[in-house]
């Protein structure tokens, strides 16, 4: 029986160079559509903001709410980011290679240069 | 094809609900396990599905099913203007039909005694859930054993009802009512299903072997499994037949439809999808 050969990124050193892209960055994970954190990363220094249980509840309101986006799919093209903004952080997803990536950043920061950065440093991972 | 009321629309989630229609000359006899096909208009024409009934012959109100809205890749015709549609529209359907039904005789005529489980996959509990109810309204005797898999918590639809059942048969003694009722959820880590205490992986992992020799399904039921004393009703996913009948090939259980030269067989299974 031939087996299926999957190419998984190095979720590792993808989260290092994402959340080394920008100061602002706090953290930066990798999540399946099982809610598994495949891995994630975080700023030193910096305090996480939710509890263990809120980080899962988390997850799942993103994954929720981006399984519903891809319900327009047929219509609308393939989701590409979502950008959530609170008074103390903002958080970014942007499908990747079937798993989701989630970003926090510092409030009010500039998102179009992190998004930028994201997206070059993802669009160089998407060749390998 | 015949024609009917929706009279009843629950939905438990977005994208699953439990429909009641009423035909408007009354429910005809079918029997339980069986499936029937509802037509909604759109753009001049009528679009039809297969859908298992959930309620049970002896129901002359409505027939009942669950059923899941497709969303992807495009959205269903039909479930999308299903789950549109308001208590009190039009629908139009057609005679029950189908062969997943319980077995009463077996094929040298004797009475069939065996067990039964029942494994269904997401909706695929539907027919179960009229095989419980009929077994129950008749008061057969056999044991019946019905299992539910589903990836999330709010996905399992007849929890209350499979559990009162089960309930009774506990109040009652197993000689009036024999019935079991199990669960398994395939995504427990996820927060959704935070507080599920039951079993945890896919539904035919019950039939999976542990290392002293035992299944789940046979520590329920209390004794060894074999093809002589028990006979199984799957429906779901066709992963949830191959996954089942994986199991159950290799203890020498045969289908329906790769039946013995004698007739029997232990397996009767119906995939949608």
């Amino acid at each position: 029986m031939a087996e299926e050969i999957i190419n998984m990124p190095n979720y590792k050193q993808l989260c290092l160079d994402v959340l080394n892209s920008d100061e602002h960055i706090r953290f930066v994970g990798f999540v399946n559509n099982k809610s598994e954190i495949l891995h994630s990363a975080q700023r030193n220094n910096v305090d996480s903001l939710l509890s263990d249980q809120e980080i899962k509840m988390s997850v799942h309101y993103t994954l929720e709410r981006w399984r519903k986006a891809q319900n327009f799919t047929f219509r609308l093209g393939k989701e590409r980011l979502t950008l959530t903004e609170y008074d103390i952080v903002t958080l970014v997803t942007i499908p990747f290679k079937g798993e989701l990536l989630l970003v926090s950043t510092e409030p009010q920061s500039h998102y179009d240069s992190i998004i930028e950065k994201i997206n070059s440093i993802l669009a160089n991972w998407e060749k390998i | 094809m015949e024609n009917g009321t929706i009279t009843y629309t629950q939905l438990l989630r977005e994208d699953l609900g439990i429909f009641r229609v009423t035909p408007d000359n009354g429910v005809p006899d079918f029997k339980a396990g069986q499936f029937l096909t509802l037509g909604l208009p759109l753009e001049s024409k009528i679009i039809n599905r297969a859908y298992s009934i959930a309620s049970s012959p002896e129901n002359k109100n409505f027939f009942e099913f669950v059923i899941r809205w497709v969303k992807r890749p495009i959205p269903g015709r039909l479930t999308s203007l299903l789950f549109n549609a308001k208590e009190g529209d039009k629908i139009s359907w057609a005679k029950p039909t189908g062969s997943l039904t319980i077995n009463d005789t077996l094929p040298n005529g004797e009475k069939d005694t065996r067990r039964i489980i029942c494994i269904g996959g997401g909706t695929g509990i539907a027919p179960f859930v009229s095989f419980a109810q009929h077994l129950h309204n008749i008061q057969d005797k056999r044991e019946v054993v019905v299992l539910h898999g589903a990836s999330y918590v709010d996905e399992l639809s007849y929890k209350q009802l499979l559990t009162d059942l089960e309930n009774e048969s506990i109040d009652k003694g197993n000689d009036k009512w024999n019935f079991k009722y199990r669960a398994a959820i395939s995504r427990p880590q996820e927060w959704t299903n935070r507080s599920w205490n039951g079993h945890r992986g896919r539904i035919e992992q019950f039939l999976r072997y542990d290392d002293a020799g035992k299944s789940p399904l046979e520590k329920l039921v209390g004794e060894k499994i074999t093809k002589d004393n028990t006979i199984f009703y799957v429906c779901g996913w066709q992963g949830t037949i191959d996954g089942t009948l994986d199991y159950l090939s290799t203890k020498n259980f045969v289908t329906e439809r790769n039946k013995r030269k004698d007739g029997s067989y232990e397996v009767k299974f119906e995939s949608y999808g």
